[in-house]
């Protein structure tokens, strides 16, 4: 009975996650270093879903609903700019910067609230449908 | 004195008495009182994890709002299947108490 309840809610979570790279991107648009200060400019990460969700408690949840499989970091995500007199520079004065295209970003963000709305009008008409045939009983 | 329902019990009347006992379930198949607890247990369970969801959610030691929605629309769903299910036995109830002996 609560099958596709459960199937929007694990929809809503995959969606909720790609919100939150799709914020990390956009915030490390001009990372350069890590943590510990070194050269290390920040890859664009993006996420993998997979069908079924071992996290749900009906069958349907685990067989039908989605999964974020891997947060994928993209190895080649680096761009060249020309910044002469960065302390980065090649010789050519070029620096490797994030490939990443903050209307892209704003567009998928876009995308992933979309999904969540979708989601949540799922669960919605799930729970009309539960009520409605309690109506038979009532 | 005649009896022809075998309403004056003999020694023997055990089974083949057609109306000892009332009605009985299925060998095999459990009562309908043993359903009712099992499912009353069953919503219980769900209210209390509803609770506490809604608890691990106030004091920060879960951040999902969906599992902590899906949790209390389960709980309320329940409650309210076992509320209709109770109001029809009431009224049933209600039916036979009306019936002159």
């Amino acid at each position: 009975m609560y099958g596709s309840l459960d199937i929007s809610v694990s929809g809503l979570i995959a969606q909720r996650t790609r919100m939150q790279v799709i914020a990390a991107n956009i915030a490390n648009i001009n990372t350069l270093e890590d943590a510990q200060g070194n050269y290390s400019p920040y890859l664009r990460r993006s996420v993998m879903f997979a069908p079924g969700d071992p996290a749900a408690k009906t069958q349907e949840g685990r067989e039908l609903g989605v999964q974020v499989e891997q947060i994928k970091i993209e190895p080649e995500a680096l761009t060249r700019r020309l910044m002469p007199g960065h302390p980065y520079a090649d010789k050519d004065g070029y620096v490797m910067v994030p490939d990443i295209n903050p209307v892209v970003e704003q567009l998928n963000a876009m995308e992933a609230s979309r999904a969540y709305e979708a989601n949540i009008a799922a669960a919605e008409a799930a729970k009309a449908m539960m009520s409605q045939a309690l109506r038979l009983l009532a | 004195m005649s009896d022809p329902l075998g309403l004056i019990r003999s020694a023997t009347s055990g089974a083949s008495n057609p109306l000892a006992g009332g009605p009985r379930p299925a060998p095999g198949a459990p009562s309908f009182k043993d359903v009712l607890l099992k499912n009353i247990d069953e919503v219980n369970k769900l209210q209390q994890d509803a609770t506490r969801a809604v608890e691990d959610l106030q004091a920060g030691r879960r951040n999902d709002v969906e599992g902590v929605m899906l949790a209390t629309a389960k709980a309320d769903t329940a409650f309210k299947a076992l509320q209709a299910v109770r109001n029809r036995v009431m009224e049933a109830y209600d039916e036979i108490k009306q019936i002159r002996v």
